[in-house]
């Protein structure tokens, strides 16, 4: 037994790469074109969940709604000022803010950086983010300076009988 | 015997594109970008097809293919 495994060059003395086949380790041009034509395939396929989701965002199918909830009276906000609430959950943070003396716009506020919550400045007439001072634009929520690249998720507001109410929340639209 | 090495170029090209369209499409949906996301996923579906005519291309030329 010994003297037969002294045969065996070192190199081959082992139990999982023990056959030898000549080119085994070698792709020809052909092989190299098939594992290609295949990757693209899989890409193809692996592109089609996204572009799924995207067109159903795109046809608002993916809209929720939610039963219409009162934020604050009419009197309790002046023009420039904003008041915090949340919808359509208790846990979903969201800033009304009163643009002038018709026009409401109302955001959920959590930045889409880290969701530290936005504040509104009345002076600079922007939204902040203290955290990495990141700013949105209140007319349409879209982050306009620092780290958040993604807008404000809007929330659709309604002025009814002297008392502003959220109706639901929108996906952002540029 | 010396060949074109068009087809492989051309094969390395698509694997290329399809890598960069790839990352600009989860990029674009992350950025809720959905527009250009249909374009990347439209652009992803064609080379599929563009792939596949160039390996059929390929290898109806090829008379003598060793392995």
């Amino acid at each position: 037994m010994t003297e037969r495994n002294g045969k065996i060059p070192k190199k081959d003395d082992n139990y999982t790469h023990n056959i030898n086949k000549n080119n085994e380790r070698q792709i020809d041009r052909r092989g190299f074109m098939k594992v290609v034509a295949g990757a693209a395939g899989v890409f193809a396929v692996a592109s089609l969940p996204w572009g799924g989701i995207a067109a159903k965002e795109l046809m608002g199918l993916a809209d929720k709604e939610y039963p219409r909830q009162k934020i604050t009276d009419l009197k309790d906000i002046a023009v420039g000022d904003s008041v915090t609430f949340s919808f359509p959950s208790e846990h979903d943070d969201a800033l009304l803010i009163r643009l002038a003396e018709d026009k409401f716009v109302a955001y959920q506020n959590a930045c889409t950086h880290l969701r530290c919550p936005v504040y509104w400045v009345k002076d600079e007439q922007e939204m902040i983010c203290p955290c990495h001072h990141g700013k949105f634009d209140a007319e349409t929520g879209a982050p306009v300076a620092g780290p958040p690249r993604r807008p404000l998720p809007e929330i659709v507001v309604e002025v009814d009988g002297g008392a502003v109410y959220a109706v639901r929340v929108r996906r952002y639209e540029a | 015997m010396k060949r074109s090495y068009v087809g492989v170029i051309g094969m390395c090209a698509i694997l290329l594109l399809n890598i960069i369209f790839t990352q600009l499409l989860v990029h674009q949906f992350f950025y809720q970008n959905y527009d250009a996301v249909l374009i990347y996923t439209g652009i992803n579906i064609i080379l599929f097809p563009i792939a596949i005519l160039i390996y059929k291309k390929e290898s109806r030329k090829g008379g003598r293919i060793s392995g």
